[in-house]
């Protein structure tokens, strides 16, 4: 039973690479996506560093975008 | 009624959104691939290679459902000019690019083993290229203009003229003598699908289509970033 799950019946080759093509697309443009999320998020840290403390307070204020970044980076004070 | 569609409320529900996804994904992941590779019957004529369809079709509908998407955002935005349509589409032509590419290599490795050759310059065939090819000159404006009317302008013009391959793409293999086989999924009318195969189909639907609104979301939030970086300093 095992066996004919894994050869398909002797379609094994083109099912097996089907869903591995798939897969491996799917899990490259996901980390691909979350690695430049992840740094537009760092780069809008940097930005809101270069601030003045004034402007910093003001842009915290005014946006709860920010607010979330600096949220979940906590490394960035 | 329009504050709620403001970018930070926006923000925060993408989130939220991103959250919930996470949290089921992988469990419906795993129930779609039980029925797609073990509890779903081999077809009496194919075989165990049916199995093929259950990720050749959804990335064919994703791929074609993204690109009408986006045409249709176009249009209003041509005749409204609402900004964040911009933003939407540009977060979505990159996932119908990766689905029409998934539909037209997984249709190669169903090909093979169903009609006995890769590829055939067949009407469904080259309309799903023809489909790619729009996708790549549609990103391209983005990467390769800098005004962003310019981008709007020329982008919206590529997505309403390669509109017109959608309906070739469905009528193909009715217009035309076709190796692919006709629709057997049909919204008006009987389908040609058996129940026990139309299950595990529209469960894997779904995970495409989770996965699919997993990365438009992540996509959107990085384009809000990118906008907040840009006007920080005027807040």
């Amino acid at each position: 039973m095992i066996s004919n799950f894994i050869t398909m019946n002797g379609y094994g080759f083109y099912v097996w690479l089907s869903f591995s093509v798939v897969f491996i697309s799917c899990v490259v443009v996901y980390f691909k996506t979350k690695k430049t999320l992840k740094k537009y998020e760092k780069e809008f840290l940097v930005e809101l560093q270069t601030l003045t403390l004034e402007e910093k307070n003001k842009a915290l204020k005014n946006s709860k975008v920010a607010q979330q970044i600096l949220a979940i980076s906590p490394k960035v004070n | 009624m329009f504050k709620f569609f403001s970018s930070t409320n926006i923000y925060l529900l993408i989130q939220k959104l991103i959250r919930f996804i996470n949290s089921i994904f992988f469990l419906i992941l795993l129930i779609g691939l039980t029925f797609a590779l073990v509890l779903s019957p081999p077809d009496y004529l194919q075989g165990d290679a049916v199995r093929i369809m259950y990720v050749h079709v959804p990335s064919a509908w994703i791929g074609l459902a993204c690109f009408s998407t986006i045409t249709f955002l176009s249009i209003f935005n041509f005749i409204f000019k609402i900004k964040n349509f911009y933003f939407i589409n540009k977060s979505i032509a990159p996932i119908g690019l990766l689905f029409t590419c998934l539909a037209i290599v997984t249709g190669s490795l169903w090909g093979q083993p169903t009609w006995g050759t890769w590829w055939a310059w067949d009407a469904r065939l080259t309309s799903m290229v023809v489909l790619m090819l729009f996708y790549v000159f549609y990103i391209l404006t983005f990467k390769l203009l800098k005004k962003e009317e310019s981008i709007i302008k020329v982008s919206s013009i590529i997505a309403i003229i390669g509109s017109i391959n959608l309906p070739i793409i469905k009528y193909s293999v009715e217009w035309w003598t076709t190796l692919h086989q006709p629709a057997s999924i049909k919204i008006t009318g009987s389908n040609s699908i058996h129940p026990e195969m139309m299950l595990p189909l529209m469960v894997m639907l779904l995970v495409f289509l989770l996965y699919a609104a997993l990365i438009f979301l992540m996509k959107y939030k990085t384009e809000i970033i990118r906008i907040k970086k840009k006007n920080i300093k005027r807040n």
